[in-house]
């Protein structure tokens, strides 16, 4: 069988999945595109990191109801819950509602506010053809999230957003979250991805903000998606004039793992902040791109990653500023600090500066080290045990991270997995 | 009642730059008991910092020869957090700075450390424990919640030492020039802090290079070292002699023979 004929097929099996499932056609002709122009893109550029060897695109479109009490979740006010494809709660209160505010299924949403969606679906914070796994994802996309918030809404609860991979079946996870929030928006989302089951799956999850004038969204994730998943995760913002985007990342995954968090400043005086914090261990192998790009002016991004490497897992952190000409008074300031706590740790950390305007102010920070042992002493010197010690300067180490984390219970649920991620891992 | 007993100490460390071991410590004998006070008092580059850490168990002091025991058993091959378990305690010349993690949780993992699994101190007992030291320090509570020495002022570093000493009630103290860099109120608020903790159950060695915290901390025993050694023991009233006639003095009257820092 030549290539012609397997793309062929390939399309064939992805329109018949397509329509069996009752999308539109402006849906159906975006997968068919991205399809034909995968084996052209290139794989997402990770330095200092290779994966080439990863099985990142296992190609079937299937549709699958998952048993719902899969999903051990405890009810929250403003809250979204999907087991693999399938739905299994949605809160959203009354008041919400009557102000326009969207919560829903990605497929429901494409039925039902279908302006709003092809609008904003790999339209603006990113597109199909920026490399190969946007494509494979536009593809083949089997779950989703859309939220919306209409202008000058403000939301004081945090919309929380849980999703569970559901590998007691045999199929990827290629989950689409799409945040729309309108101008003079506040809208603060917490997003838990999990795993339940043994079979190995990949899992592809992408997020797209979209944050219209002077709004402000923040974002905080709980990864946590299990050991047999390969993952590829990306977010991706994209600002208007003064729009603000918060992210703090609890990358957790268990098993091999690309993150690429990119936040795009198109509009005058717009801000973002990224977190990232991740932990690997056993033989994991985790690369992470956290770009900012600065091209409105005025605008300022700000990136800090601190990861802890055990046993003989291996973490890379590239932080990546890119400041396009004509960002005047632009500022871009990153740190990547990375803990190796075993000599069979490999740990990369990695500022990338590009920078072509004159005009603005930029600064980075990297470290790989040990833990300190002076710190230790002092610790021990004072009856606390080593691995007591070990863990209150790692925790320290993470700090700063954690306490950016606006939703008290993520923090708290991602101090416990750390906690239990070094008790393991020593 | 404690001992601790420091017997025929020989202490090296090992030159990071050309890796050749040199010996610092060269025979210390000591024995001190709990309700006593000794000061230990010499000219810079002598000894008396190793002689802290080694019996603290900084992990590069190595002893060649002699032991270090505490009510009978010996410590030296003892890790540092064991040794403090069975009750010592070191005021740091220079403490370390730790950020990220609270000096209330440090302090309450230090109190925790010597208590059992099952019978670890309840948050209310331990803020009433503390509220009562930082009274007794005249520190404010904020000091509590900020991170680890991070930023504090040398002053603040040294009565930060003396917080945890309260808290954490050892056996034996060993206060590595507690007075440096602290002004007049200071200094009588630190000596405060340790003269609350005297007592039967108690004991400290305290390096001063300073007669004046003597006066607020009046010693039971004076020792002076020089170049590895403690040369001369007396009681309060050898401090007040080396402060008239300077080390130099001291050694002649006491014809030993070693090369002080200061002359040529
Ligand atoms: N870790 C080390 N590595 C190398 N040399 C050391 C180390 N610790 C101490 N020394 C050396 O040992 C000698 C004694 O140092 P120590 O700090 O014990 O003196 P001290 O009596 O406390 O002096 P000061 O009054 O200045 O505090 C000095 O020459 C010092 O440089
Ligand atoms: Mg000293």
């Amino acid at each position: 069988m030549d290539t012609m004929q397997t793309q062929t097929q390939a399309a064939t099996a992805v329109q018949t999945a397509a329509q069996q499932h009752n999308e539109p056609s402006w849906l159906i002709n975006k997968r068919l595109a991205a399809l034909d122009q995968m084996a052209d893109l290139p794989m997402p550029l990770v330095q200092r990191f290779n994966y080439r060897d990863w099985e990142l695109m296992p190609g079937n479109l299937q549709w699958a109801d998952s048993k719902r009490d899969l999903a051990q979740v405890a009810d929250g006010p403003v809250q979204i819950v999907q087991v693999g494809q399938t739905t299994v709660r949605v809160n959203l209160p009354e008041k919400l509602q009557e102000q326009g505010v969207v919560l829903t299924d990605f497929f429901t949403a494409v039925k039902d506010y279908p302006d709003l969606v092809q609008e904003a679906f790999m339209t603006k914070a990113m597109k199909a053809n920026e490399n190969r796994l946007a494509s494979y994802h536009t593809a083949y996309l089997n779950a989703g999230v859309f939220l919306y918030v209409p202008n000058n809404v403000v939301i004081s609860e945090p919309i929380d957003i849980q999703l569970i991979q559901d590998n007691t079946l045999d199929q990827p996870l290629n989950s689409h979250v799409l945040v729309v929030a309108g101008r003079n928006t506040e809208v603060s989302v917490s997003q838990h991805l999990t795993t339940v089951g043994e079979n190995a799956n990949l899992a592809n999850c992408l997020m797209e903000v979209i944050a219209d004038e002077n709004s402000h969204v923040t974002v905080a994730t709980l990864d946590e998606l299990g050991r047999k998943t390969m993952a590829y995760v990306e977010r991706r913002a994209y600002a208007a004039d003064n729009a603000s985007v918060n992210w703090a990342v609890g990358f957790m995954n268990e098993g091999n793992t690309i993150g690429n968090f990119d936040t795009e400043l198109n509009g005058v005086g717009s801000r973002a902040d990224a977190k990232v914090i991740a932990i690997t261990d056993h033989d994991q192998r985790m690369g992470v791109n956290t770009k900012i790009t600065n091209r409105g002016k005025h605008t300022n991004g700000n990136i800090l990653q601190r990861g802890v490497i055990l046993e003989d897992s291996e973490l890379v952190y590239n932080g990546i500023g890119d400041i396009i000409h004509g960002a005047a008074g632009s500022e871009a300031e990153q740190e990547n600090r990375l803990l190796m706590m075993s000599s069979n740790a490999h740990g990369n950390a990695n500022p990338i500066l590009l920078i072509d305007e004159n005009d603005v102010m930029a600064g980075h920070a990297a470290s790989v080290g040990q833990v300190d042992e002076q710190q230790l002493y002092y610790l021990m010197s004072r009856g606390i045990r080593r691995e007591t010690a070990e863990r209150l300067v790692i925790r320290g180490f993470l700090g700063a991270v954690l306490s950016a984390i606006p939703a008290k219970a993520v923090r708290s649920q991602l101090v416990d997995i750390i906690e239990r991620k070094l008790e393991n891992g020593r | 009642m404690a001992t601790l007993e420091i017997k025929d100490l020989h202490v090296e460390v090992t030159d990071e730059e050309n890796q050749t071991a040199k010996e610092i410590l060269k025979g210390v004998n000591l024995t001190m008991k709990t309700g006593e006070i000794h000061a230990i008092m010499g000219p810079n580059g002598t000894g008396k910092s190793t002689l802290s850490q080694t019996i603290m168990g900084q992990p590069s002091y190595h002893v060649t020869q002699g032991d270090i025991l505490l009510n009978g058993e010996s410590i030296v091959d003892m890790p540092v957090d064991e040794r403090a378990r069975k009750g010592l305690f070191l005021g740091m010349q220079y403490p370390a700075e730790i950020q990220g993690v609270t000096n209330a949780e440090f302090l309450r993992a230090a109190v925790n450390a010597r208590r059992a699994k099952d019978d670890q101190i309840s948050v209310m007992d331990f803020l009433k424990m503390l509220d009562k030291n930082l009274a007794i320090l005249d520190m404010s509570e904020a000091m509590t919640e900020r991170y680890l020495n991070e930023g504090f002022s040398g002053g603040e570093k040294k009565r930060n030492e003396i917080l945890q000493l309260l808290m954490i009630q050892p056996s034996f103290a060993l206060l590595d020039e507690i007075d440096s860099g602290l002004d007049i109120d200071a200094l009588k608020v630190v000596s405060k802090g340790v003269n609350a903790m005297r007592g039967d159950n108690f004991g400290s060695m305290i390096i001063t290079h300073y007669q004046r915290l003597l006066n607020y901390i009046v010693p039971d025993v004076v020792h002076i070292m020089m170049g590895g050694r403690i040369v001369k023991t007396g009681d309060a009233s050898l401090a007040k002699r080396l402060e008239k006639e300077g080390y130099a003095g001291l050694r002649d009257d006491l014809d030993i023979d070693v090369a002080l820092v200061d002359e040529n």
